[in-house]
């Protein structure tokens, strides 16, 4: 527990919240697995969406965010 | 399947365009037939060629709507089962944390969740109106209340008298099968660039395939949570747990909150595609058969018609044949 304990700083000041720290942590656990599970898994990791921010009454260029964490 | 949709909007407006020059409805409505082959000159009897054509291009809408809905119901069977297991990840929050719809502060952000596509039944509409009823209800004169919209359909509707409450717009959401991942990515995002008191998401609650209840979650941010809990409450509760490590509670409530924040949205995006598959498959069913029965008043018009013609020949050589004799 004391790991943990001390991490918990770290990521905050980092500027992550708990759902990145939480994704990386599934992310290096699911990269512990070995092969047939291993690809299995990945398709439970892919990222697709795009997002688009508002300013002013109109839509800015999206950003799309695709199989990165 | 897209391109039998693509061909058959063209083929409507073709129609559209074709209307004023002629008289006959049936006719305005069936395209590539012009004025001069209704009646051609010296015809003896009534053209079936339209009420044919007509026929055939209802046939295919009702082969359309009939894959679409068998596609949509096989989705559904593995949709529902991730949705009902994801309902174990917001209850034990719920449980400990509690919900509070009608807590009043600040600032709020309304996540609205809506589908990228559409022809499913009414449920982006119902998202739609009752993140409007929350945002009147939310919003005052020290208070203001945003949007934050998931999926076309719901942005398109909420442009059009909410533009200048909207925060953010996502779309693409459902390319992959939905996982806990890509909505954790997205609830980051969305956590980082708004600022809010309070949290409600809005979706559309899968109970069966006929039935979805627009659902409201409220997330209090961890500042109103401390200070609920202070009042007693729901969230008093979590004082008489022991917690490991050394973290003091505004911490601790920090990343329950936003982890709360992430299963809610996991288990609220499922929800609403399990409810718009459910709502694409019954609206397809519905006009899978609206097109038989039409196509049904079709044959039997076009039956008429051709008996009617043939009694009217046979008429015409018996009573020939009968002047001759006489």
């Amino acid at each position: 527990m004391s790991a943990t304990t001390a991490a918990v700083p770290f990521w905050r000041a980092a500027g992550m919240t708990y759902i990145g720290y939480s994704n990386v942590c599934a992310a290096l656990v699911r990269n512990c697995l070995k092969e047939p599970y291993k690809s299995e898994v990945a398709a439970r990791e892919k990222v697709h969406f795009s997002l688009s921010k508002w300013s002013d009454e109109k839509q800015e260029k999206p950003t799309v965010r695709s199989d990165n964490e | 399947m897209a391109m039998a949709m693509t061909a058959l909007r063209r083929e409507g407006r073709r129609a559209l365009l074709s209307a004023p020059s002629q008289s006959a409805a049936m006719a305005a409505r069936s395209p590539a037939i012009s004025q001069p082959e209704i009646a051609p000159l010296g015809a003896r009897s009534i053209s079936t060629q339209i009420v044919r054509n007509r026929m055939k291009s209802v046939k295919n809408i009702q082969k359309i709507t009939k894959a679409m809905k068998m596609v949509a119901a096989s989705k559904l069977r593995a949709v529902q089962t991730r949705t009902e297991n994801s309902r174990g990840l917001w209850q034990p929050f719920t449980a400990l944390l509690g919900d509070a719809p009608s807590v009043d502060v600040k600032k709020n952000v309304i996540v609205a969740i809506t589908s990228d596509k559409g022809l499913c039944g009414g449920i982006n509409s119902t998202s739609v109106k009752v993140s409007k009823a929350l945002q009147k209800m939310t919003s005052g004169p020290e208070k203001e209340s945003k949007y934050v919209i998931l999926g076309e359909k719901g942005k398109v509707q909420l442009i059009r008298d909410s533009r200048k409450h909207i925060e953010m717009t996502v779309s693409e959401l459902q390319k992959n099968p939905i996982n806990y991942t890509q909505v954790a990515v997205l609830a980051d995002d969305i956590l980082k660039n708004v600022e809010y008191d309070a949290i409600r998401v809005i979706f559309n609650k899968f109970q069966s395939v006929i039935s979805f209840r627009p659902t409201l979650v409220t997330i209090l941010s961890p500042e109103v949570m401390e200070k609920e809990s202070e009042s007693g409450g729901k969230v008093g509760d979590l004082d008489s747990y022991e917690i490991e490590g050394g973290e003091t509670k505004s911490e601790i409530l920090q990343n329950l909150t936003e982890f709360q924040f992430s299963c809610v949205m996991y288990n609220a995006v499922l929800e609403n595609a399990c409810s718009e598959l459910g709502a694409r498959m019954s609206a397809m069913d519905s006009s899978s058969r609206n097109a038989g029965e039409m196509l049904d008043r079709l044959t039997l018009t076009y039956n008429r018609t051709r008996q009617a013609s043939i009694t009217t020949e046979l008429t015409e050589i018996i009573s020939g044949a009968s002047a001759l004799e006489g």
